[in-house]
């Protein structure tokens, strides 16, 4: 017993592949992608022994044609990777299915272990399975276990560790295709003349694949075989012959075969104790897919959802806040400090990649009640009835039942967030409608957006508070659908889709054990994520806002005016105790920091008196002529040291906006405003815009100098672009940007999301492209064409809303596309289709 | 069809009553300057600024004060005779109510 294993775990959805996966190898797992697609490949190690097990979790299929991406990138690992052993882990409780693909797994070949899992559950239904009698029909070992009690894990482990010792014994087992033979055989003689072919794979296998039409075993032998023309003519014949003997595509008799043996294999090994008893399932369906109580438990259950992640866990996530900023600060604190008028490149850089880091790392509680919650209704089976329920209108705009959640999460009327409504895509289980999801959560109304709609409404439409804040809530998602439907028919068309093969499994109690492993699992795979992610993402956009910064001229005027206020507060404080404690720069910057030591100690133990005023005490008797500065607001030292931090406050944020205005992004926001013009939008709205999404920093304050919002909430006048000449602020304009805004994506969280999700860059920056171009021409659209036809604000927004409403209806009425076709599966009872 | 409608209706319903979402939760603190004036600070969880954020000081249903944080997120006030009790507005059901019992020097 030593070396190294490569062992494979293969198994149906819901077989509990998983929950052996974790029991196997604990916490020593890595997840990757197979190579140039979007499936994850969970790799686990465990020792045992003298062996060194290295776990590779496949995709959970049905089958092993080539019908899926997730069935071609199993199979493909089986043939190309040549695992020592594969373990297939089978649901005790559903074996005649399950066994299916067991078949299948025996054709290839390989060495097998059957797992036969779930044990627990296929006693409650009363069977009684002969292990001893499965393991001599199929000539493979079987252990029988019951993951989420971790029984059988040592068994399991030692018959992996051994697979080394005895390399390539694969199971003598023979499935009879019966009138199928005779071509099995001669095309099997026909392949093993083929020298090139001969290693690649089981030439019994091929010879099957072939006869069934297989695409991905068609390619191989045709890039293989050294004489594919003749190979083909001969299997060509054959597959006629057959049909016209027996009426039947070979492909099909293949699949009855299958079953029929999986049927008798179960029958000779399952005995059922107390049959014709319904099941607590089926009663429980009763009431949960009940034609009237299902819907209403279904909401609360969305409810429950949204309050408890977003919600509560916004609340959880306010408490861990203050911890992150302390961690941030006192990582700051090791870079070089910013000076009064100068700050330091790399602490500037290192501290905006914190803070992005620290923007993600925030939502750490939510996603994990998200996470939990998520696991809980997946152990216990609600998941895909919750889905199925909800199909038949998604699948209308190219979105899928499991696509309800995360739009939800997202916002789906208002006060979401896009960032785990983004990270709950990975339960719709079709790439294409995982894509649209991902691409059209961010179009959810999301609280930042929610935010600034609420002051845009105030200010503009104070009489039709009610109705604009109806109007933004809900034409976001009617927006949204059709947009989801003309993804998919155009860049996302040709994605895989899989028919809505959804299995309702029997519920199960769920077990803390498993959800909290599957909780902490993906919360470690999101932080891993994250700071690889962020790295990138976040330096890019710090470059873009930073270079190539402000004119020497500009600089200078900076640097003056900062030397003046300083000039004035040394002047100020002249003959004070404070003027002799501050003699150069460094010691007032020993003041700020004074403060801010101050700031932080005060607002920990805000609400108790007691604490409040030992952190007085404590700063006055560390440095009383400091404190007098931070703290009696009529002292003199007081004033001088807050009108000196205002001053510098007011230069840094205008050297700020300088340099955002001269950077790469804010030349972006003038090179647009020909466009952008025409939906009421100038340079400085572009640049706003553009800045808000990279660093959302005193966006609403920015926005409301820019529209003429006054403090109390109402439209002043354009204050700010009357100077500049701009275009006239109307309740239109307000419209127009209302819209923009809800089609742009919300944060660069969200985007990093998008990345997350996807695996490819390609789709960020699709992510951001998109709605940006839409949002436009949405604004364009309003602005300009609501104006020409002499629209106010008001109206305009419903004969937006009209049309809108109108596409969508049109988009759904849309005949829906097939699903991609490859060789049609044969569906297993228990699994329904749509 | 009809079902997933019906469930469409009440879900948006339900979560109309939910708005209360939030998920940069706002942040204030407030304290006593010890003469006479209350000062107070905002942001949000993801460090963004609260300049421009409404503020609102109340004693009961009167509303005794209204403003806005200025750009540097700061908002001071005269402090109010009796109880009262201070709002940090950043836009319908995101708010921060602070106690001024709680609000110490």
């Amino acid at each position: 017993m030593s070396g190294r294993v490569l062992a494979a775990l293969a198994g149906q959805p819901n077989s509990g592949k998983s929950t052996i996966f974790n029991m196997l190898t604990g916490a020593r797992q890595f997840v990757a992608n197979y190579p140039g697609v979007t499936v994850e490949k969970k790799v686990g190690y465990f020792s045992q022994d003298a062996a060194k097990v290295e776990l590779v979790d496949l995709p959970g299929t049905y089958s092993l044609t080539s019908y899926s991406m997730e069935e071609r990138v199993a199979r493909d690992f089986i043939l190309d990777d040549n695992p020592s052993v594969v373990l297939n882990v089978v649901d005790a409780s559903n074996l005649r299915r399950n066994l299916y693909l067991t078949m299948q797994l025996m054709e290839m070949d390989i060495p097998l272990v059957v797992d036969l899992n779930m044990i627990d559950v296929a006693r409650k239904k009363g069977y009684e399975i002969d292990d001893a009698a499965l393991s001599k029909l199929l000539g493979v070992s079987v252990v029988v276990t019951d993951g989420k009690r971790g029984k059988g894990r040592e068994e399991l482990r030692e018959l992996l560790a051994r697979s080394s010792d005895e390399p390539g014994r694969a199971s003598p087992f023979h499935l009879d295709y019966g009138p199928l033979e005779p071509a099995i055989g001669r095309l099997q003689r026909r392949l093993s003349l083929d020298e090139s072919l001969k290693d690649r794979c089981p030439r019994r296998w091929l010879a099957i694949k072939l006869l069934e039409g297989d695409e991905n075993a068609l390619a191989l032998a045709k890039n293989h075989a050294s004489h594919w023309g003749e190979l083909a003519d001969n299997l060509e014949r054959e597959r006629q012959e057959y049909e016209r003997q027996f009426t039947l595509p070979p492909a099909q008799h293949i699949a009855f075969k299958r079953h029929e043996v999986s049927d008798n294999i179960a029958r000779q090994v399952l005995r059922v104790k107390h049959p014709g008893m319904r099941s607590v399932t089926d009663r429980v369906d009763a009431v949960l897919c009940n034609r009237f109580a299902g819907p209403i438990i279904m909401c609360a259950v969305f409810y429950s959802l949204f309050e408890l992640a977003v919600n509560q866990g916004g609340r959880l996530a306010a408490m861990v806040t203050p911890y992150l900023g302390q961690a941030q600060a006192f990582l700051e604190n090791l870079l070089p400090a910013p000076g009064y008028m100068h700050e330091p490149m790399i602490t500037s850089l290192s501290s905006w990649f914190m803070t992005s880091v620290s923007a993600l790392l925030v939502y750490i509680p939510q996603f994990f009640i998200l996470f939990a919650l998520v696991a809980i209704l997946e152990d216990v089976g609600y998941m895909p009835r919750m889905a199925f329920m909800l199909d038949r209108i998604f699948k209308r705009f190219g979105l899928h039942g499991n696509s309800t959640l995360p739009l939800i999460l997202g916002g789906i009327y208002v006060g979401g967030c896009a960032v785990p409504g983004v990270m709950a895509c990975r339960a719709v289980p079709d790439e294409r409608a995982r894509l649209a999801t991902i691409l059209t959560v961010p179009l959810m109304n999301c609280l930042a957006k929610t935010a600034f709609y609420i002051m845009l409404v105030g200010a503009f439409f104070p009489d039709h508070q009610a109705g604009a804040m109806f109007f933004i809530s809900t034409i976001t998602l009617i927006m949204a659908l059709p947009i989801a439907r003309v993804l998919t028919m155009t860049v996302l068309k040709g994605r895989e889709t899989a028919p809505f093969i959804m299995e309702m499994p029997t519920y199960h109690l769920p077990t803390v054990r498993i959800v909290l492993t599957r909780a902490f699992e993906r919360i470690w795979i999101y932080i891993k994520k994250v700071l690889t992610i962020v790295a990138a993402v976040a330096v890019v956009i710090w470059a873009l806002l930073q270079f190539p910064g402000v004119s020497d001229t500009q600089k200078a005027d900076f640097e003056q005016r900062g030397a003046a206020a300083f000039t004035k507060f040394e002047k100020a404080i002249a003959g004070m105790p404070l003027g002799k404690a501050i003699n150069n720069e460094g010691d007032l910057m020993a003041l700020f920091a004074f403060r801010e030591d101050y700031r932080a100690e005060k607002a920990a133990a805000s609400g108790n008196r007691q604490a409040s005023k030992g952190v007085d005490a404590k700063f006055e008797a560390t440095n009383p002529v400091f404190f007098d500065a931070v703290k009696h607001r009529h002292s003199k030292a007081y004033k001088a040291f807050d009108r000196l931090r205002k001053a510098r406050a007011h230069i840094w944020r205008e050297r700020q906006q300088a340099r955002i205005n001269s950077s790469l992004l804010g030349r972006a926001g003038k090179f647009l405003e020909p466009v952008s013009k025409y939906a009421g939008f100038d340079w400085r709205v572009n640049v706003a815009m553009l800045s808000s999404f990279a660093a959302r920093e005193s966006a609403t304050a920015t926005f409301k100098a820019l529209y003429g919002i006054g403090n109390d909430g109402r439209y002043v006048g354009a204050a700010m672009r009357n100077s500049a000449g701009g275009i006239p602020i109307t309740p239109l304009n307000a419209t127009a940007l209302m819209l923009f805004m809800a089609l742009f994506p919300p944060c660069l969280a969200t985007i990093i999301m998008v990345r997350v999700a996807t695996r490819r860059t390609m789709w960020m920056l699709f992510g951001f492209a998109y709605p940006s171009v839409l949002g436009i021409a949405v604004a364009i659209m309003v602005y300009s064409g609501g104006g020409a036809l002499g629209l106010s604000g008001w109206q305009a927004m419903w004969v937006y809303y009209g049309l809108a409403l109108l596409f969508a209806i049109f988009m759904g009425a849309l005949p829906v596309q097939k699903p991609t076709q490859r060789t049609k599966p044969t569906l297993t009872k228990g699994a329904y289709i749509q | 069809m009809k079902k997933a409608a019906i469930f469409l209706g009440m879900a948006m319903l339900v979560l109309g009553l939910a708005a209360g979402a939030m998920a940069h939760s706002p942040i204030c603190t407030c304290y006593d300057n010890g003469d006479g004036t209350i000062s107070c600070e905002g942001g949000f969880s993801d460090g963004s600024s609260a300049a421009g954020v409404n503020m609102y000081v109340k004693q009961g249903d009167k509303t005794l004060l209204k403003g806005a944080m200025n750009a540097d997120s700061e908002f001071t006030f005269k402090k109010p005779q009796g109880e009262y009790k201070v709002t940090f507005d950043a836009g319908e059901g995101h708010q921060v109510v602070i106690n001024g019992k709680d609000i110490v020097e």
